[in-house]
């Protein structure tokens, strides 16, 4: 079994963020993640208690290394000071790199 | 009536018991909950029973009288907006951002308030004019868009001031400013008249209107009769989010904890005393002032977040929900009752003295 490398890149934020994620996740033409929600505890506190606007989301992206820098650079820039957010890159394998 | 047993009999009503033990619930820890799916669905209930029942007494009434009692709403809360603004911003020293979202939070209405005080009216067996839930869905996304707007607009000129003094008069970058505004406006626009608040409100004041007394009663059990109801399992639920935000009040401060206050009080005040005086029955002007006084904690955050991100929502959620919400249900919302009672006994009352006699 032949795995091409490709990066994980999983976003954990308020799910007020989760527009304005997706908007940068399309300008790069990356069409595909998963998302599901979530709840947790963190800097700001307790969250994913109360009203559904103060839940947490957590989004998945299978990305390419060359599209990678240009994404997180653009989500750091513009949501990291106003939005509870946490992000990180792995590096997994895929078999079909052609879809990503 | 005297007030204060007003204020008395109020709190012992399932509604503001119930809120009370959902708070109690909250501060020991309880694990009680209403499951996420129920409170999501009480507000659509909630809201679809205010249409229903509006849009049915709009039938009785007719549509040509609400619209002075419309634009007197619009203006009042535009009016409220930028008061707020001047008052947190020059007195309480709030950043732009802070003073512009609590000045709209406090200028939007509280659909939430508004059921509260529908079920205090027919408690009291006194009814309202039907369209003011009319009123409730064209202010709700109002004092958010003119807050939206003036941030913008001071931010832009912030930057074409920085950038003057850089000596830089390339009027490119204002544009895109500009442009930004724009855009970000006419979202918080659709998505605000296409939220799912004010279409259920809208479309069940339409239905209500169609339907009519008659084709009302069959549903009447489960709009009508449960009403009440609906809003004590609700009131469970806000009593716990606010008790679990108890203790984010002492970081809210002391002039934001007396703004929380007086402002509502005030804006119920003036709201009772102008729709008494043109022309609003005493159930309408107690709705009518109760939606000046509310102060928005549901659609605020979503459209906060959103539109004014350097905002702190624990300022706006807590003191609106924590503060503000249980002050209006326990106090204002009696103290307008009485007031609105007394303007429409006839008498000539000196204000002042009747507000300090009913306090002392």
């Amino acid at each position: 079994m032949k795995l091409y490398d490709v990066k994980l890149l999983t976003i954990t934020c308020e799910i007020l963020a989760q527009e304005n994620i997706l908007e940068i996740l399309k300008k790069h033409e990356i069409t595909g993640y998963t998302k599901y929600e979530v709840d947790g505890n963190g800097a700001r506190g307790l969250r994913g208690q109360g009203f559904k606007n103060e839940k947490n989301i957590k989004i998945e992206v299978i990305i390419r290394e060359e599209k990678l820098q240009d994404v997180v650079e653009e989500i750091s820039r513009t949501q990291f000071a106003n939005f509870a957010i946490v992000l990180y890159v792995s590096d997994v394998g895929v078999l079909r790199p052609e879809k990503f | 009536m005297d007030i204060l047993q007003l204020i008395q009999a109020n709190l012992l009503t399932p509604i503001i018991l119930f809120f009370l033990f959902g708070i109690i619930a909250a501060r020991i820890k309880s694990d009680l909950k209403i499951p996420d799916a129920i409170s999501e669905f009480l507000p659509i209930y909630l809201l679809a029973a205010i249409g229903l029942h509006g849009g049915i007494e709009m039938r009785n009434t007719g549509f040509e009288n609400m619209l002075v009692p419309m634009f007197v709403a619009i203006g009042l809360s535009l009016l409220f907006t930028l008061n707020h603004y001047q008052i947190l911003r020059r007195l309480g020293k709030f950043n732009l951002f802070d003073s512009y979202a609590l000045a709209s939070t406090y200028g939007a209405v509280g659909a939430v308030h508004f059921s509260v005080g529908l079920s205090f009216l027919k408690n009291q067996g006194v009814s309202s004019e039907g369209y003011i839930a009319a009123i409730l869905a064209v202010l709700e996304p109002l004092a958010f868009i003119l807050a939206i707007f003036m941030t913008n607009m001071a931010v832009s000129k912030q930057i074409r001031e920085k950038k003057k003094s850089f000596g830089d008069t390339d009027s490119n970058d204002i544009d895109v400013g500009l442009n930004q505004t724009k855009t970000k406006l006419s979202k918080v626009l659709h998505e605000s008249i296409t939220g799912k608040a004010i279409v259920i409100l809208l479309g069940s004041i339409v239905i209500g209107y169609i339907i009519g007394e008659d084709g009302f009663e069959p549903i009447k059990i489960v709009f009508d009769e449960m009403f009440t109801g609906a809003i004590v399992i609700f009131m469970i639920e806000m009593g716990i989010i606010a008790g679990q935000r108890l203790g984010d009040i002492k970081k809210v401060g002391i002039f934001l904890t007396a703004f929380a206050v007086l402002i509502p009080t005030f804006n119920g005040v003036i709201g009772v005393l102008v729709s008494t005086a043109i022309g609003l029955s005493l159930g309408g002007a107690v709705m009518f002032g109760l939606l000046l006084a509310s102060a928005s904690f549901i659609a605020a955050p979503a459209v906060l977040r959103q539109a004014i991100p350097q905002a702190k929502p624990s300022l706006y959620i807590t003191s609106a929900l924590g503060i503000t919400f249980p002050y209006n249900i326990i106090v204002t919302l009696p103290l307008l009752f009485a007031l609105s009672s007394i303007l429409h006994s006839g008498e000539t009352i000196d204000l002042f003295n009747f507000l300090t006699g009913g306090l002392v």
